[in-house]
């Protein structure tokens, strides 16, 4: 049959790929298992490279997939680092003893709330829950709480992401251990009943939607709202820092962070890495790129973000976004939030 | 009982059943069930509680937005690729060739794919979007994919070409006697399409149906782009989001359930029709369109084209030329093709040596031991990707490690999904091989290996090829089970598809999407040409 001849095409791209495998594993390189977005992180790794001369495979994917996968391949992983963008996912690899404990040393730039007790896993930078809200619309000018959010005059008007993402969870969190279960289930209900079935699966999306005027508010990191100012200056949108006030719980953070594999046979290698990522260079390039705050201490966020300190932030340590997660999913299960 | 475990009793106690392809048979199936073990292993540990807190929680939803969709989906892709098979197979018209073609070419867009195009047109700065505001000049009721409805309109679309494709094979086979003779009793054209013509193709379509909904019961990609809980989709949450693999086990024990009896009572159904798919040897000539029947076949035509593949395309390409220009495509793109390929040769080999043997002793046994096989051996469509992948990782490390690491348990893992696939169109290609044709070969003194060899591979290569390119597309689309099984830093073009995408770097998601449409036509090829030259034993 003629067409077989046809299959002789597919070669070159197979040669690439023998090719570039091999080279990958002739030399040794540290493997971080990466959930965060590639191209935040792979600039800072080229960076590192460059100074130190050591090779990095990233391996992306979903930060809780490649959990699981770092815990069935226990002493068999290739990892030598777990990189991930929620603090509950870190701590609940710590919490399965996957992670090596850090020198304090190493970590000691980093503010003690902002890695975990035992510092099996450091954050490298921290995101803020904010609601983006639409200057133009009635909610513009108002000292707002993120459980406005339950209030049914924004019913049609709410845009907050699926329940499945992990910074949604996180925020959850945070609420529940700062007001107690009983009234975030109230809330969960109330913007249950506000968002109708309509979700977005994209944080970005719903910056785009308040910036449009289909929705008047939304829950989002702090960051996409900075990202979609960049690309339209003159969007109608602004960001509230919610909860602030005597008697506000303040704003939920989070940090994206990363701890070493127990089973790591290049220990040294992959404490260089973190001393990179923590130090001042590698915190300007990890957190500003994505406006982020930078976990280091005495470095500032962005000019466009509101300083950290400047405003409340609400007193729940890391550690408890892991070991609540699944409460929290639970109670989101309750409720039936889609 | 006694006849369904004959090929383990016949493999334990030689003297008495012992056949060597037995032994080989029940061998390929033992491994192919590994996964279904370690799920109803793990689905074991579950005490009553939390069966009942599952079964009150989120059975009921579950079930009826995975039948509901199963449904709507089978009504979309019966619509769409019956219709098109048969105007294409009862019709001479201009073009008819390059229809055929644009009826197939929708299989190289994976789901996720398509959800992802279609989720992008539909903003409001998307082509569709767009054209939406022009006609109706309302961006708020622009349409959105977020429900059953969109789902059902993504799956239709990437699936409908199973079921043209069996389709249009039956309708070209069987000739038009039966028609002419209702005709002649006074049948009007709908009456003679309704009694005549759907009964007859009643089992092609309900295999092609089979296949569709497999495809639906087990799709991860669309489902998780779109949000919308299916058993699958709910499945991977339990397991990547809360940890908790016994609920997924318990979970993907009822979507085990709901598969198999599916796949059963499909079998039953086309059994019982068995008689309607009998042969005829006449064949007639296909009938001119008349210029009007022309234009509303290309309308129909170019419809469904427009739909599945001519806007994915244009999408694709627009944004590749983007990142053309912008520089961003880079001999990366060529390592992960080349990836993608590699994996899919593989697998596609291994999976079509792998399922001789099972559709080979059933075709030779046609018993309730070799029926049994072959069903178990769909097993590894009925699991969802990211529960096989699971299944394989604790198996391999547990019993086998020293084949961790490497593509070896990413290719076990495919070749168990994509099994059934080959064992189901070798098991057809193997039906017209009568016992009587071996015995010719026997008695014309050739031996049990030269019979093979000259009489029994000739015979089904065309249904080998078959298998061979199926498993290998779906193995080059594959998602859920290679995010979790490739080796480190082996990324594959829907791994990547799907980083860019949930990104939304949509300028490098468009080229990979892209690649993997190119990179299925050459197999396509092969098939289109397999198909032809040998007919009969595609059905």
């Amino acid at each position: 049959m003629k067409a077989y001849k046809y299959l002789l095409i597919y070669l070159i791209p197979l040669l690439f790929s023998i090719i570039q495998t091999t080279a990958s594993f002739a030399s040794e390189s540290l493997v971080i298992y990466s959930g965060r977005s590639d191209k935040f992180v792979k600039p800072v790794i080229a960076e590192f490279t460059r100074q130190t001369g050591i090779k990095v495979i990233l391996h992306t994917g979903k930060s809780t997939a490649l959990l699981n996968k770092l815990k069935v391949e226990g002493s068999r992983t290739d990892a030598d680092l777990f990189l991930s963008n929620d603090a509950g996912t870190l701590q609940r690899g710590s919490d399965w003893g996957l992670f090596q404990t850090m020198n304090e040393t190493l970590v000691a730039p980093v503010k003690a709330t902002l890695r975990a007790p035992d510092n099996t896993w450091v954050g490298l930078s921290a995101r803020a829950r904010v609601l983006v809200v639409n200057t133009n619309g009635p909610w513009a000018n108002k000292n707002l709480s993120v459980f406005d959010l339950a209030d049914p005059s924004l019913k049609g008007k709410l845009g907050i992401t699926n329940s499945t993402n992990g910074s949604y969870i996180a925020g959850v969190t945070v609420y529940m251990e700062s007001v107690g279960k009983k009234k975030t289930l109230q809330w969960l209900k109330g913007m249950k009943a506000n968002v109708d079935g309509h979700v977005f699966n994209k944080h970005s999306k719903i910056v785009k939607a308040v910036a449009k005027g289909k929705k008047q508010v939304g829950l989002v990191n702090h960051y996409y709202i900075y990202r979609h100012l960049a690309k339209h200056p003159d969007a109608p949108i602004k960001i509230v820092l919610p909860d602030q006030g005597k008697n506000g719980m303040g704003v939920a953070w989070n940090v994206a962070g990363i701890a070493i594999s127990k089973h790591t046979k290049q220990s040294s290698a992959a404490e260089k890495l973190v001393a990179f990522l923590i130090s001042e260079k590698g915190q300007k390039q990890f957190a500003e790129v994505n406006r982020e705050y930078p976990t280091r201490e005495g470095i500032a966020a962005h000019a466009d973000v509101p300083p950290a300190g400047s405003y409340k932030v609400a007193y729940v340590p890391m550690v408890e976004l892991g070991e609540h997660r699944n409460e929290t999913i639970d109670l989101i299960e309750q409720v039936g939030m889609p | 009982m006694a006849v369904i475990t004959s090929p383990l009793i016949g493999y334990l106690n030689p003297g008495k059943h012992f056949t060597s392809l037995g032994g080989l048979a029940t061998l390929v199936v033992t491994l192919a069930i590994i996964p279904l073990l370690f799920v109803i292993y793990n689905s074991l540990q579950l005490s009553p509680t939390q069966w009942l807190g599952l079964w009150s929680s989120r059975l009921p939803e579950l079930l009826q937005n995975t039948l509901s969709l199963a449904v709507l989906v089978s009504i979309g892709s019966v619509t769409l690729g019956v219709s098109s098979a048969w105007w294409i197979s009862r019709r001479e018209f201009p073009g008819r060739k390059l229809a055929v073609w644009l009826m197939i070419l929708p299989l190289t867009i994976p789901t996720y794919v398509f959800a992802h195009i279609y989720t992008s047109l539909l903003e409001e700065d998307g082509w569709l979007g767009k054209l939406w505001i022009m006609l109706t000049g309302n961006a708020d009721s622009i349409p959105d994919l977020y429900n059953i409805w969109g789902v059902t309109l993504v799956l239709s679309l990437a699936g409908f070409s199973y079921v043209f494709l069996l389709a249009r094979t039956s309708l070209s086979q069987s000739t038009r006697t039966l028609e002419e003779a209702a005709r002649i009793q006074g049948a009007s054209p709908i009456e003679v399409f309704w009694r005549v013509n759907l009964p007859l193709l009643r089992p092609a379509i309900a295999a092609g149906l089979a296949v569709v909904v497999l495809h639906v019961l087990s799709d991860f990609g669309a489902v998780s782009m779109l949000q919308f809980q299916t058993f699958t989709l709910s499945i991977y949450l339990q397991m990547s989001g809360r940890f908790d693999y016994q609920a997924a086990a318990g979970l993907s024990m009822v979507l085990v359930m709901l598969s198999l009896t599916f796949l059963v009572l499909e079998r039953f159904f086309r059994k019982r029709q068995q008689y309607y798919s009998a042969r005829q040897s006449r064949q007639q000539p296909v009938r001119k369109a008349t210029p009007f029947e022309t234009a509303m076949i290309w309308l129909w035509l170019g419809f469904i084209t427009l739909l599945a593949f001519g806007l994915p395309i244009a999408w694709m390409l627009s944004w590749s030329w983007e990142a053309w220009t912008q520089g961003l495509i880079n001999s990366d793109f060529w390592t992960y093709t080349g990836n993608s390929l590699l994996v899919a040769c593989i697998a596609a080999s291994i999976a079509v040596l792998a399922a001789l043997p099972v559709a080979f002793y059933n075709a030779r046994r046609r018993s309730l031991g070799s029926q049994t096989l072959l069903q178990l051996s769909s097993v590894g469509f009925v699991l969802p990707g990211p529960v096989i992948a699971l299944g394989i990782i604790s198996v391999l490390l547990a019993q086998l490690p020293f084949l961790y690491g490497g593509l070896a348990a990413l290719v076990i893992a495919v070749v168990i999904r994509f099994l059934p696939l080959a064992v189901q169109s070798q098991d057809a290609a193997m039906a017209q091989l009568t016992p009587s044709v071996e015995e010719v070969g026997r008695s014309l003194g050739a031996g049990p290996l030269e019979n093979l060899w000259r009489v029994v591979l000739p015979m089904v290569r065309g249904g080998m090829a078959t298998a061979w390119v199926l498993v290998f597309i779906d193995t080059l689309k594959e998602l859920p089970a290679t995010l979790i099984l490739r080796p480190t830093g082996f990324d594959t073009l829907p791994v990547r598809i799907w980083i860019e995408a949930s990104e939304e770097m949509l300028e490098l998601a468009a080229p990979a999407a892209l690649m993997l449409v190119i990179g299925t036509l050459p197999v396509l090829w092969i098939m289109m040409g397999s198909k032809t030259s040998n007919n009969s034993s595609a059905t």
